[in-house]
């Protein structure tokens, strides 16, 4: 495959994303009150508690998704971003936060089918909603040529902005399996990187699209 | 972000009851209010932040009694692929494609796009650092600072919070805005139905006529005569992820009447009405769209920065009409 040819291997990394998601909380048991530490068995006696001794305070919130396929069932506070709860809740690192202002893209994740940006939206909005991350697609086989594709072209210098370009690739071959390099470029439109990579990224995605499609006839 | 309460509407009413409590703001997409509160740009912080996309019914587009019906929710990405959309008001689908960037577009909505609040610098510093007048401070910032974005059609005027008449130079960026005035569209919120053209109005934390607990619910375009044409054009530094500086959209109706409508270059969405009145009933011709486009920013009072905005004007307006 591309990789071996190109020297590179990722399967490091793509094993340490099946770790992350593996070691995923999928249900918090007793729940703790942030503010004062007193424990409850679930989040039905955590908001009385709140209405009843912190009542000037944001009470939190539960929250059930699905991430990468597997079912998460937490409590958060309503201002969380869905890009927060993923790191800080549930340990994917993946989706990378840069400007915080939906002018980047590094924080790209895919809701329900959609690229979306995670930092531009609230966790608590989520709810009942599939998420999946860089992580879901690294450890999935069948995208395996396009982080190939990604490795043997170097499309990535600093390597920030590259989950979020991976992202929007996979969210665009997910509703265009043979993109243009047109289609790539807008797709990516709304991806910044600040090392200047993008024809690499157009390069890999219409490689990776050729081994997909054409079960990888022409590269092996 | 600092804390405050989140409430997932199940219905207008209850979203409607929600907003009428003082702190509490509605959010759609959240593209514009949840950068505001990461800067934390109020005097306020909100109590309460209402998620209006939970409720259900908004989302629809439909052709109903002569009107294109667009519901409040529609996602942008979703407005721009709609083929009833495409085949009845392609400007509207053309406008809603070129809005920020494709991931934005899948969550953002066509209401949230209508209500969003100015872009000015100084009404968006970080941590409310110029208490402008649009926040109900006491001085438009932009009137002696950095106005290279602002309106060339001279300021808002509205009572600021203390009674005393306030102006703002802050301009109407809305992505969708000129299209809909444009094609005379309604906006149907849960108290009334408004024409687009009374909509848009600036005040203190607002940018359009609503009431507190008003929520836009559906926009509502009259169906085109048959062999009506029209496009859409923008300017902007960037060609993705950006605001326009100008955008305009065009709409020639078969009887060789015309509405041209301006965004970007006032604090309101502006019908070019002396460029409309020039072109009705002639021939198109280069020397016929040249007049056309002085005569959209006739009356133009541009600051030392941005009389720029005035050739973005005149030659958007020339190359859309030699266009159709």
């Amino acid at each position: 495959m591309e990789a071996k040819a190109a020297g590179i291997s990722f399967r490091d990394a793509c094993a340490q994303a099946s770790a992350r998601i593996a070691a995923m909380p999928a249900k918090q048991k007793i729940v703790t009150c942030p503010l004062c530490g007193e424990q409850f068995l679930g989040f039905g006696d955590l908001t009385a508690h709140y209405l009843a001794e912190h009542p000037d305070s944001a009470a939190p919130v539960e929250l059930r998704m699905t991430v990468n396929g597997r079912a998460c069932q937490l409590i958060i506070e309503p201002q969380q971003t869905l890009k927060e709860v993923l790191q800080y809740n549930l340990g994917l690192t993946g989706a990378k936060q840069m400007c915080d202002r939906g002018q980047c893209g590094s924080c790209t994740v895919i809701l329900d089918g959609k690229p979306t940006l995670s930092c531009n939206t609230l966790a608590a909005d989520c709810d009942g909603k599939a998420v999946e991350t860089v992580e879901g697609i690294a450890v999935n086989p069948k995208w395996q040529p396009l982080i190939d594709a990604y490795c043997k072209w170097d499309a990535m210098q600093c390597g920030y902005c590259t989950p979020g370009f991976l992202v929007a690739a996979k969210a665009l071959l997910d509703r265009n399996p043979t993109p243009t390099e047109a289609d790539i470029k807008e797709a990516l439109s709304g991806n910044i990187c600040i090392c200047g990579t993008y024809p690499r990224h157009s390069q890999a995605i219409l490689e990776a699209v050729t081994y997909m499609v054409k079960g990888g006839a022409e590269n092996a | 972000m600092r804390p405050f309460n989140h409430l997932n509407a199940a219905s207008l009413e209850e979203a409607s009851a929600a907003l009428k409590q003082p702190g509490s703001l509605a959010m759609a997409g959240g593209g514009d209010l949840l950068g505001a509160l990461k800067d934390d740009i109020f005097e306020t912080y909100p109590k309460l932040v209402v998620n209006l996309k939970t409720i259900p019914g908004l989302d629809g587009v439909e052709v109903k009694d002569g009107f294109l019906c667009l519901g409040a929710l529609c996602m942008l990405g979703d407005l721009s692929r709609n083929e009833t959309v495409q085949s009845l008001a392609p400007a509207v689908a053309e406008a809603a494609a070129k809005c920020a960037s494709p991931a934005l577009r899948e969550n953002t909505t066509l209401g949230g796009n209508l209500c969003q609040l100015p872009r000015c610098w100084y009404f968006r510093k970080l941590g409310n650092h110029f208490d402008c007048a649009r926040k109900g401070g006491g001085k438009c910032f932009a009137f002696n600072g950095d106005n290279r974005y602002h309106s060339v059609f001279g300021p808002a005027v509205f009572n600021g919070c203390d009674g005393a008449k306030k102006a703002c130079l802050a301009v109407n960026q809305a992505e969708l805005a000129p299209v809909l005035l444009a094609l005379e569209a309604q906006i149907v919120t849960t108290a009334r139905t408004i024409p687009i053209g009374e909509f848009f109005d600036c005040g203190v934390l607002r940018s359009t006529v609503l009431e507190p607990g008003e929520i836009v619910t559906e926009v509502r375009i009259p169906l085109p005569e048959k062999g009506t044409k029209m496009t859409y054009r923008r300017f902007s530094f960037r060609k993705s992820i950006d605001f326009p500086v100008v955008n305009l959209a065009l709409v020639q109706k078969p009887g060789g009447e015309w509405r041209i409508a301006l965004g970007g270059v006032a604090p309101t969405p502006r019908r070019a009405e002396a460029a409309e009145t020039l072109l009705a009933g002639k021939a198109l011709t280069p020397e016929l769209a040249e007049a056309a486009g002085k005569a959209a920013v006739q009356g133009a009072k541009p600051t030392e920065a941005n009389a720029y905005k005035l050739q973005l004007v005149k030659t958007l307006v020339k190359r859309a009409l030699l266009s159709l």
